[in-house]
């Protein structure tokens, strides 16, 4: 009896397992009619307000599923909105279990590329959407060629600075690095020590952004002229050197490495920082924060004769292929309409808008500039910006080398060896 | 027709099976999982390949910050079990006296143990913070300092403040261990010890430490296996920065994994984390039980 029961045990045990093993079959409903389609998607989550639009009451009354649903039938959504936290988590794990979306919003997209998941855009994306699209902003999309994904928004760095403060004590804007440490050492002597003049994030969070504008404002960046790895230039090296000397100088935030941009942005707020680099929304955190800070943005700061240049963030929505869905040619049609209703201005301003992000496309700017005339200002800025190089393979490797390259030089190590290192492993 | 007998000899099995069920499909079913993946090739986006045999565990050893983050594991795990399983019985100790207040005392110390870890390392970042952190404050306010002090101003200072909420939030595990295990001794042997003219630590060390051990063993291997597997606090206090300095392997191993997209090193590492593991909690067990049985 005994040994019947362990059997029956183990059984019930291999079973389960099995059972578990089994990989999902795509997560379409099992009653739905012939000819309709179902989209799963994956939105990430910028903000409170995110969830509301596509799946509650925040898109006037109805969301976004509801609508496109109506306006579109044959084709529903299974969307999910997942925060920025899980989605990286969430979409591996969908990978890995042979389960990928259909759609997806996210910023990355060159590993997904280059591993033979994507479709190309020109399969999906309506020709006449496709030519809306900002080509600066396309051409971040690009590998061997090919547009592997779109941009859904966008947002754009600048310095900026607390009118007031700097009145004050009597110094005008820096636009360059000798001026920026002039400035600083003013504010220090002026305020004794309790403001911070400069904000240094190089958290595991954001900091590729440090080395962005410390390595561009020296005509240094994360690749040379002909697009390859070029992480421990001489002109980089200088640019780092000159952001960690402004720390030792105690012109910034005392601890860099954990003290992450919305660490620094609350410092602003609290009038505790006169100047930070910061995306386009601060004004609207600031005063979320209760901050009552009278403020003015500028270029960033630049080493002498070298143009310094703001920095693009872009996120992306793509197409994963899905090799048995019964009618390629009809779910890239759905796909293509999810885009067109998605980049339709009636729904892309108000989703563009709400959280405070720049667009994408050229139809929706009348639009947005005559609801917030400081967006022309953010718009020339976005024209001149550039980008992280997000379509390169062994983004996410030297993305994660230059912050702990950073990292280890705020604890005492040197820089030109530690970007040395990096720039060999990624030869090697 | 069934005996008596017999339903005595299969019900156990039978109110064992859902417990059993739901280790092989949430426990079981994922370390099997892990220890097959450690042994593939895994792409960046998580598309898993073919049979690598080693590979994965050859660059995990040689990852650059592989040193320094066990060399921290292993910090983290004896400072925060030791210091709480000494925190924990003193306090235990005084919790078993008999004084006003004694029930308060007990339900204000299970707050740390009963809220969420990182709302906890979330709490502690803000005391601490330099700029407007309440320690800060509170010290400036009371005038015991004249400046505010950078609690933060180095990587060791940091990890020092891990496992200072790490042992925070752990001492109360173990004070309710050991308090479950001193309500159990028969305050008779404390008579015959008192008879016998044992003074306090004579009590302590023959009485109270032979008796309490089963608990002591309980709380101790449970933390080494909750306190190797924290992530939480790490995470959200530093995210093992600068440059791996404050990370022990569970928190690197996510970064690695989701961060650095190293996948395959990632697994190959949480199966060596498990294997420390097993083995530390095995051996801590059975020297604990041969000793016992010794006894």
């Amino acid at each position: 009896m005994k040994k019947f029961l362990a059997l029956f045990l183990a059984a019930l045990m291999l079973f389960a397992l099995a059972a578990c093993g089994q990989t999902p079959a795509a997560d379409k409903p099992a009653d739905q009619p012939a000819g309709e389609i179902t989209l799963d998607v994956i939105i990430c989550e910028y903000g409170p307000n995110t969830k509301e639009w596509f799946l509650g009451k925040g898109m006037n009354g109805t969301n976004f599923v509801e609508k496109f649903e109506k306006e579109n039938p044959g084709v529903k959504l299974k969307l999910d909105v997942v925060s920025w936290n899980d989605v990286y988590t969430e979409v591996d794990t969908r990978i890995a279990n042979n389960n990928a979306p259909d759609i997806l919003n996210i910023d990355v997209f060159a590993n997904y590329a280059n591993e033979g998941l994507l479709l190309p855009v020109k399969d999906y994306c309506p020709d006449e959407l496709f030519k809306d699209f900002f080509p600066a902003f396309i051409d971040q999309s690009v590998i061997d060629g090919t547009v592997w994904a779109v941009p859904d928004l966008a947002s754009a760095r600048a310095m900026f600075y607390n009118v007031d403060m700097l009145k004050e004590v009597g110094v005008e804007v820096p636009t360059t690095w000798a001026e920026l440490e002039d400035v600083s050492q003013a504010i220090i002597d002026f305020y004794n020590g309790e403001v911070y003049p400069w904000g240094i994030d190089m958290t595991t969070d954001e900091g590729q952004a440090a080395f962005a504008y410390y390595t561009w404002g020296n005509g240094g960046g994360f690749v040379d002229k002909d697009g390859n790895w070029a992480v421990n230039s001489a002109e980089n090296v200088e640019g780092i050197q000159f952001a960690l000397n402004l720390i030792e100088k105690g012109y910034t935030n005392p601890n860099p490495a954990t003290q992450t941009r919305y660490d620094l942005q609350d410092m602003f707020a609290a009038g505790k920082m006169a100047m930070l680099i910061a995306p386009n929304q601060l004004p609207t955190y600031v005063a979320d924060k209760g901050g009552n800070i009278n403020m003015a943005t500028a270029g960033i700061p630049a080493n002498a004769g070298k143009t310094g240049s703001s920095v693009g963030v872009m996120d992306r929505v793509m197409a994963f292929k899905d090799d048995s869905a019964p009618d390629q040619a009809a779910r890239n049609e759905a796909i293509g309409k999810f885009l067109t209703f998605f980049y339709n201005p009636e729904n892309y301003v108000g989703w563009v808008s709400m959280e405070g992000f720049l667009p994408a496309v050229n139809s929706a700017v009348e639009a947005l500039v005559a609801s917030d005339p400081s967006f022309t200002a953010w718009l020339d800025v976005l024209a001149t910006c550039q980008f992280y190089p997000a379509a390169k393979a062994e983004w996410d490797q030297v993305k994660q080398g230059v912050i702990a390259a950073e990292q280890a030089a705020l604890s005492g190590a040197d820089i030109q060896a530690e970007l040395d290192k990096l720039q060999t492993e990624l030869a090697g | 027709m069934q005996t008596g007998l017999n339903r005595t000899k299969w019900e156990p099995y039978l109110w064992l099976l859902p417990s059993l069920l739901l280790i092989a499909i949430f426990v079981v079913f994922p370390i099997l999982i892990v220890f097959k993946l450690s042994f593939s090739e895994i792409s960046k986006a998580g598309v898993i390949g073919g049979f690598v045999g080693f590979q994965n565990y050859v660059e995990a050893v040689k990852l650059p910050a592989f040193k320094t983050v066990m060399l921290n594991t292993l910090w983290w795990v004896l400072s925060v079990v030791g210091i709480s399983t000494v925190l924990g019985f003193v306090i235990a100790m005084v919790l078993n006296q008999k004084f006003h207040g004694r029930k308060i005392a007990r339900s204000i110390l299970v707050f740390p143990w009963a809220t969420s870890l990182v709302v906890q390392a979330s709490v502690w970042n803000y005391i601490i913070k330099y700029e407007y952190g309440s320690l800060n404050n509170v010290l400036l306010n009371l005038g015991v300092i004249k400046q505010a002090i950078n609690w933060r101003s180095s990587y060791q200072i940091e990890f020092i403040w891990e496992c200072g909420v790490g042992i925070f939030v752990t001492v109360p595990f173990v004070a309710f261990c050991v308090l479950a295990g001193l309500q159990s001794i028969d305050g008779s042997l404390y008579e015959a010890a008192t008879m016998d003219g044992a003074g306090f630590w004579g009590k302590l060390r023959n009485v109270t430490l032979p008796l309490v051990r089963p608990a002591l063993t309980v709380s101790t291997v449970l933390n080494i296996i909750y306190v190797f597997n924290s992530f939480p606090i790490v995470y959200t206090m530093t995210k093992g920065a600068p440059a791996h300095k404050t990370d022990t392997m569970i928190a690197y191993l996510y970064m690695l994994s989701f961060y650095e997209r190293k996948k395959g090193p990632a697994t190959a590492l949480s199966v060596i984390g498990f294997l420390i593991l097993c083995a530390c909690a095995g051996l801590y067990m059975m020297t604990v039980m041969r000793k016992e049985e010794e006894q």
